[in-house]
């Protein structure tokens, strides 16, 4: 039978590409080029798998700013069916967020919810968590396989040390890890399709954003000696010493 | 007069060449219904004629092997010296009344050059089958043994019958028989036919003219055999490879045809209407000679890949699929052409081939392998989103960072620092006369940046104003391309072009063959004008112009030299003598590796390998660093980044750092710089 999926992407800044403000320490984004979390491109691979093998549609929503609309565009090109960006995202508040998201899907027809367990840019790892309290909806986290069957989802999970396996009524909220799938390249004439769609924007509710306020996102500071040894012998024998003075 | 002999002839021939008409008819229809790709050419036929004398007249290619290009030259002239004399016989055997060559000094000698070649091709049959089945050339084991041993047998039998129909003339068997051909040459110009009459006792009587009907007949028939047989068999590329020869390529070497994507439906090769005319003639044209995988370095490093097998394969599927497709509708069209990736073709074996072009540079008929490998690359990678999980990340490298690797692209310039040079990303200063492509191996590589400082030290010693573009500069998209990504490939040559001209750019220089390849013939193909130099080229006009002056270094005396050769440099943009002047101008210790110059072995890293594992069979680099060892080489200069990263990991990993070193020409000049 079809099911609807949501999938929530996140969009971050490239890490790669982040520098701090060389005097105050502090993070700079405001430039820095944006890609789609790495978790989230598998949570879009596992939506549109099921998409593929059960029948439904896939929707994307994404919580950020107006800039993060082509990354929807990536997702569709990817098969995502439709999808919306919510902007107004301030920073990282995953009850603030939980909140956002759970207002538009609750108005939603769904069936299953796919995230990310976790994002790139904060691991804090509890977004899954909290929607599926405020959702009121079964929470089956670090999923490897997803299984579908009428009303009945399965998921092998995998903890730090075992695998076990999940069972819960739809509709429910699943966590993918990178190790889920491998995200797909799109094909040439899907891309090309999603870059004519239209992308939809909206601003979210609630505005003001209760709870915990980042006050200062600052690098700690470090302080290399750029010694470069060319020969490994000499450069082996340099790191051994500084452990070891480390470890005094 | 009608004579039973004529009409039995005449039948004959009218059904053989029905046969072989209505075979060519069909195969050559195939290639004109069937392809949907579509190829531009130039008439130049002033180039044409010239490749057609060279490699069909002079067999000019089949020499890359001397020994099989020999065989071949000898058979393939004496089959042209037959022809006068086939026409002839069939014409005389038809209508005996008619001279289809006027009798005189022209005829015979003429027939004067069948009666030696003749002898010549009996040779050279013998030598081919001992070369097939006593030598056991690898090449040919396992190919069509069968097809080659027949057609062998066709060419003695009819060389034989030759010999002993003149000797029966000469005994004046013939004499009187109607359509009797060579009556009336005189003896001197059948050397070797009286040579043969002079072993034997004068044939006579009854007996002689039942035997020459006999034998006339076994001609007669082997002929006609062997046209039915020609179009059927891998004897086709007699017909085929003149006309493959004649139509090849006008292009740069392997540029590859440019998708059209706004409005293109289908991307790459996935089944036979995606290839075009002219890759069909190169179906047509294959021999299974096995010169391409022979040279091709997955094979010889213990990969499935075959070149060969790769058109064979295509071929077979259709000459299977061509006929009925033709005949049918679109729909039923597309459940008769089956894609071609999977069955009989293997990803694996699209994804090992380093497009070095050893197989192109080789093939005596002039088929391309490269570009039909990357247009099925192309349509797994386009139309399904298919490949290696190594090159899918470095796609996304590509399009986030601008290099294949995962690299802040703001730090592109950062190895220039403290140079105290033009970086156009920082300064925006376009008073420069030539701008420094410094690639993403060089920008980014801890190693390759020591070979662009050296650059860096080459054009200031030389007073050349140059600039580097730094941050601004992006992967030219060779790695996408040659993996079959056009799409990201002409995204990143967008790009590239429109920084380019904003900086109004004329003239290049770059240490990268790949970069050098992609700005000098792909962003032409894309309308970009400029003089796009390699560091070989410019530094060897540098010494040449005096304007470098170069010293050997005493530790030179110590050494042995030997050059590597890029294929993007060597068999893609023909440069082979620069770099080697280069070295010679300063030291004698230089040595040839074996497999150098157009035959050259890839060092593994092109065609997206650099990003790709090698986990099949030798490594390709550390076969090459074998063939440097044997000569006992103690540098290995190269000109290439890619081989650069290759060959020094294949030094470490064999354990041979302390033996050999690998230097780029622009540190080996930079070192020696008076």
């Amino acid at each position: 039978m079809p099911y609807n999926i949501i999938v929530l992407i996140k969009v971050i800044p490239d890490l790669e590409q982040i520098k701090p403000n060389p005097t105050t320490g502090e993070i700079v984004t405001e430039r820095t080029p944006l890609r789609l979390e790495t978790l989230s491109e598998n949570a879009i691979e596992a939506a549109v798998q099921l998409k593929e093998k059960y029948g439904g549609k896939v929707f994307g929503l994404i919580f950020g700013k107006p800039e993060s609309a082509p990354m929807l565009k990536k997702a569709f090109a990817m098969g995502v069916d439709d999808g919306i960006v919510l902007t107004g995202y301030k920073g990282n508040n995953p009850v603030y967020t939980a909140e956002v998201l759970c207002g538009k899907i609750k108005g939603m027809q769904y069936d299953l919810i796919i995230s990310g367990n976790q994002s790139a840019d904060t691991y804090t790892g509890l977004l899954p968590g909290i929607i599926s309290g405020k959702l009121g909806i079964n929470l089956l986290g670090n999923a490897l396989t997803i299984a579908l069957e009428d009303r009945k989802i399965r998921v092998k999970s995998t903890l730090e040390k075992k695998i076990q396996n999940l069972s819960a009524t739809l509709p429910a909220i699943v966590s993918v890890t990178q190790e889920t799938n491998q995200p797909r390249l799109p094909p040439v004439m899907q891309i090309m399709a999603a870059g004519r769609k239209q992308i939809v924007t909206e601003a979210a509710q609630p505005q003001t954003m209760p709870g915990t306020v980042q006050i200062s996102n600052r690098a700690p500071r470090s302080e290399r000696k750029r010694q470069l040894y060319e020969k490994p012998e000499e450069g082996i024998a340099a790191v051994a010493r500084a452990i070891k003075e480390e470890i005094r | 007069m009608i004579y039973l002999s004529s009409v039995l002839l005449l039948i004959g021939l009218l059904v053989a060449a029905a046969s072989f008409l209505y075979t060519l008819y069909s195969l050559f229809w195939n290639a004109v219904k069937i392809p949907e790709k579509k190829i531009r050419m130039k008439i130049s036929l002033p180039r044409r004629i010239y490749i057609l004398i060279r490699n069909v007249v002079l067999q000019g290619k089949l020499f890359k092997d001397p020994s099989g290009g020999i065989m071949h030259a000898l058979m393939f002239w004496g089959f042209v010296a037959f022809a006068g004399y086939s026409a002839t016989f069939f014409v005389r055997g038809i209508d005996p009344s008619y001279e289809l060559i006027s009798p005189g000094i022209f005829k015979d000698i003429i027939f004067l050059t069948v009666d030696i070649f003749a002898i010549v091709v009996i040779v050279d049959v013998i030598y081919a089958v001992s070369r097939r089945w006593i030598l056991k050339i690898p090449r040919y084991q396992g190919y069509n043994g069968f097809e080659a041993a027949f057609i062998l047998l066709l060419i003695s039998v009819l060389m034989v019958t030759y010999y002993v129909l003149g000797v029966l003339r000469m005994d004046g068997a013939s004499a009187g028989i109607p359509g009797a051909i060579m009556e009336g040459i005189p003896p001197a110009f059948t050397p070797v036919t009286g040579f043969f009459a002079s072993l034997f006792p004068a044939a006579s009587g009854s007996g002689a003219v039942d035997l020459y009907w006999v034998l006339y007949s076994i001609h007669a028939i082997d002929f006609l055999t062997f046209l039915v047989y020609i179009p059927t068999s891998k004897h086709l590329h007699l017909v085929a490879a003149p006309l493959n020869v004649l139509l090849s390529k006008d292009t740069k070497p392997a540029q590859l045809t440019p998708i059209d994507f706004e409005n293109q439906k289908r991307f790459g090769a996935s089944d036979i209407r995606d290839f075009s005319w002219k890759d069909y003639l190169d179906f047509y044209s294959c021999t299974e000679c096995g010169r391409c995988t022979f040279n091709c370095p997955a094979f010889l490093t213990g990969k499935t890949l075959s070149p060969r097998d790769i058109i064979w394969d295509l071929r077979e599927v259709v000459i299977a699929q061509g006929s009925r497709a033709r005949h049918s509708g679109i729909e039923e069209k597309d459940k008769i052409l089956t894609p071609v990736i999977g069955d009989p073709i293997s990803e694996e074996d699209l994804w090992s081939c380093t497009t070095c072009m050893a197989c192109v540079e080789q093939c005596p008929v002039m088929i391309d392998h490269v570009e039909k490998i990357v247009d099925m690359r192309r349509s797994l990678v386009l139309n399904q989103g298919k490949a290696p999980k190594e090159t899918i990340e470095t796609y996304t490298n590509m399009e986030n960072y601008g290099s294949p690797w995962v690299n802040d692209p703001s730090t592109r310039g950062d190895w220039a620092k403290d140079l105290g040079i033009n970086v156009l990303s920082e300064t925006q200063n376009d008073d420069f006369d030539i701008l420094y492509w410094v690639g993403c191996v060089a920008s980014y590589d801890r190693r390759n940046q020591d070979i662009a400082k050296s650059i860096v030290s080459i054009l200031k010693k030389a007073n050349v104003k140059f600039a580097i573009l730094g941050s601004e500069e992006k992967c030219t998209g060779d790695p996408a391309k040659r993996t079959g990504n056009e799409y990201l490939a002409q995204n990143l040559a967008t790009a590239n072009i429109e920084t380019l001209n904003r900086h109004r750019v004329h003239r290049v220089i770059t240490g990268c063959p790949h970069c050098f390849n992609s700005l000098k013939n792909d962003y032409r193909a894309m309308g970009l004008e400029m003089e796009v130099i390699h560091h070989t080229e410019f530094i060897n006009q540098l010494v040449s112009l005096g304007k470098l002056d170069l010293k050997s270094l005493e530790s030179d005396e110590k050494e042995k030299f030997t050059y590597h050769d890029s294929c993007y440099l060597g068999r893609y943009n023909k440069i082979y003598e620069e770099p080697r002047t280069i070295i010679k101008a300063v030291t004698d210790n230089y040595e040839e590796m074996e497999m150098n110059k157009s035959k050259a072995l890839c060092c593994g890293a092109g065609g997206g390998r650099l990003w790709m594992n090698e986990t099949v069979g030798t490594k390709i680099s550390h076969k090459r660093m074998e063939m440097a060892d044997k000569i006992n080489a103690t540098t290995v200069v190269t000109a290439c980044p890619y081989c650069m990263v290759m060959l020094d990991d294949a030094r470490r990993v064999m354990g041979k750092e302390e033996k050999m070193h690998i230097t780029d020409i622009a540190e080996f000049v930079a070192s020696r710089l008076n």
